[in-house]
């Protein structure tokens, strides 16, 4: 078995995620809303009423509370000299390694909401794929971003 | 001091004017329909003549920008770099520095053929839009080997003008590249039916064939169908098997005619340090794949190969030819297995190909994740099927026994290998995929586990290189645990670092 790897996602990091799921919920339930309304002015059936608020009920319980658990307990991440751990995933745990010789880039961006929060994703380009390390503190992030281009300025080929 | 510009073959002009034309097939074809087809002389109103106006205006245009294209177009050599400008109000220009540029690809339509010209893509490293750097639409060949000497000198480090290039430019391409360099495969027409036969774009082609039939159906008068369908109930099934064996046969003439225009003259030839392949009966192509290139490669084999002891090889390369469509071309398209080491040991020392035996297993414990999850994906489908087309939907019940056969082979398929920096991940999703990668070229790799393998402790492992624009990946599914992290430490290089990290 390999080892935990050592740094999580910051708890702010699970609000935001929580506040993500908030907006999908009430965006569905909108729509939700509508059906609703129209059930009511042109009498469909009745069980529409129950699929609206079902639907609007299970999203919610799974996008804002369940989901953002789940990942957040899953996410984990480890910077060392010569790689970059990252384990994340939902139903999938997906454990990715990339070693800093193969890093050709890495930014960090941040939205209105993740600003509002003082956080920062982190996208690490190699030259085929993208890893993302999301939710860090801003200035976490920033340190990070410089530490992995230097690393990986430093890293030589080994091989 | 002046540098000798060179132009483009007037041509060029021409097959500029074509490929815009091409583009503008779509919309003139829609308008025409739109249209009825009706253009008549004696129209009464201005406006019914106002489409083909507009056609004409636009072509017009493009005849015209083809033409400016190549009156523009110039490309001289200067300072160790290969200067390109073209454009009439907005001028473009490229200084493409000798020493980055890893190969040209060549390309002869049927107009190029007429005139014995050529259109050179120049790839350079840098290259990762999938579009060249450079593109000459059409120049002699002459002129295609005077690029590519003075870039080949200034990559030796010669001053220009120190040795005449008097004789590769007198001789003739085909004749230069065999100089220095030896055919490693070469396709007979043989070997081009089998790989028609076995391939898997013949199923597309029969369903193509069959549409084809399906609409005679229309055409033909309907009570002439009805004399026609008691006339197969008549001479039974034996009409139908031979209406069934003169499509199939269609689809199988068609699928080699096919080939025969993609693959015909199929030659991989190496030279010094890269690969070149040849290729093409109308359209010549000619694609060069640096060895340094190369990421990995991939040897795939579909059933029908497997059987008959065949195989696709492929190479992933960090450079290809003439963009995405390419990314297909294989490298040895069909190659006997007996016959497939000993070019792929000579083209790549690097790798060992004594996997066969060797391969790490799945553990018994893992088998139902290959076929357990989809089976019981399909009740709800089968149910559907039984129900809404009940005597025939009942059929459905057999896709099952399918999936649990194909889940079994996958699980007798897969394994993987390290041997030294060199990793072999085997699997099959329906074809037989060897993936070989050596360390340095695996760009990422990733260990995924579901809750139910985590129970079991088995986990799922993938390998990502570089492949033209995107990534190439090989993914063994459901692996012992530890065999996994058996990778990953393998991958990771600071193995005494770590829990060490910040």
């Amino acid at each position: 078995m390999r080892k935990e790897l050592e740094h999580q996602i910051p708890r702010k990091g699970l609000t935001v995620w929580r506040l993500y799921g908030l907006i999908y919920t009430l965006i569905l339930s909108i729509i939700a809303g509508i059906l609703c309304f129209l059930t009511y002015q042109l009498d469909w059936l009745d069980i529409f009423y129950y699929i609206a608020i079902g639907a609007v009920l299970i999203v919610g319980f799974a996008f804002i509370w369940l989901f953002p658990k789940i990942r957040w307990d899953h996410w984990r991440y480890e910077v060392r000299e010569q790689e970059i751990e990252i384990q994340s995933g939902l139903f999938v745990v997906k454990r990715t390694l990339i070693p800093m010789v193969r890093v050709q880039h890495v930014d960090t961006t941040q939205g209105p909401i993740l600003k509002k929060y003082d956080l920062a994703n982190i996208a690490i380009s190699t030259a085929a794929t993208t890893h993302v390390i999301p939710m860090l503190i801003t200035e976490d992030a920033d340190q990070l971003r410089a530490r992995i281009s230097e690393l990986a300025r430093v890293a030589e080929d080994d091989v | 001091m002046m540098y000798k510009k060179y132009r483009l073959h007037p041509i060029s002009a021409v097959i500029g004017f074509l490929k815009g034309l091409k583009d503008l097939f779509p919309p003139l074809l829609i308008l025409l329909i739109a249209n009825g087809f009706n253009f008549r002389a004696d129209a009464k109103h201005f406006w019914e003549y106002i489409p083909v106006i507009i056609f004409i205006v636009v072509i017009i245009f493009y005849l015209i920008s083809g033409i400016i294209e190549w009156r523009t177009f110039v490309y001289w050599f200067e300072d160790n770099e290969l200067r390109v400008e073209y454009g009439l109000i907005v001028k473009k220009k490229r200084y493409i520095p000798f020493d980055r540029i890893q190969s040209f690809n060549y390309k002869e339509t049927i107009l190029h053929r007429l005139f014995g010209l050529v259109e050179v893509n120049v790839e350079t490293a840098g290259t990762t839009s999938g579009k060249p750097e450079a593109v000459f639409t059409a120049i002699t060949k002459e002129a295609a080997e005077i690029i590519e000497n003075e870039t080949k000198r200034a990559k030796t480090g010669q001053k220009p003008g120190d040795e005449p290039l008097d004789e590769a430019v007198q001789s003739n391409p085909e004749e230069e590249v065999s100089q220095p360099s030896h055919v490693i495969y070469k396709m007979a027409p043989k070997d081009l039916i089998l790989l028609a036969t076995t391939s898997n774009s013949i199923g597309v082609v029969i369903a193509g064939v069959a549409a084809f039939f399906s609409q005679f159906a229309d055409i033909i008068p309907s009570d002439w169908i009805v004399e026609e369908v008691a006339a197969i109930v008549q001479f039974g099934m034996m009409f139908v098997a031979f209406l069934l064996f003169i499509a199939f046969f269609i689809a199988w003439i068609l699928s080699v005619m096919i080939t025969f225009v993609n693959y015909y003259d199929f030659t991989v030839v190496q030279e010094n340090d890269r690969i070149i392949i040849t290729r093409g009966l109308l359209e010549r192509k000619r694609i060069i794949i640096p060895l340094n290139r190369v990421q990995g490669i991939k040897i795939i084999e579909n059933p029908l190969r497997q059987l008959t002891r065949y195989a696709t090889v492929v190479v992933e390369s960090a450079s290809w030819g003439f963009g995405k469509n390419d990314t297909n071309i294989a490298m040895f398209p069909l190659i006997s297995k007996k016959e497939m080491y000993e070019p792929l040991r000579r083209l790549f020392p690097q790798f060992s190909l004594q996997f066969e035996n060797g391969l790490i297993r799945p553990p018994k414990k893992s088998r139902p994740h290959f076929y357990r999850v989809y089976i019981i994906g399909l009740i709800p489908i089968i149910a559907i099927c039984s129900y809404f087309f009940y005597p025939v939907g009942l059929l459905s019940i057999l896709l099952p026994f399918l999936v649990f056969v194909l889940g079994l082979w996958q699980y007798k398929t897969n394994g993987y290998l390290i041997s030294g920096n060199q990793l072999t991940l085997r699997y099959r999703i329906i074809s037989r995929l060897t993936f070989i990668a050596e360390k340095k070229r695996i760009q990422v790799i990733q260990k995924k586990q579901n809750y139910f393998q985590k129970r079991k402790n088995i986990a799922t492992v993938q390998a990502t290189v570089m492949s033209g624009i995107g990534g190439a990946t090989g993914k063994v599914a459901h692996l012992n645990e530890s065999d996994v992290d058996t990778i990953l430490s393998w991958f990771e290089r600071s193995k005494e670092n770590k829990g060490k990290a910040e």
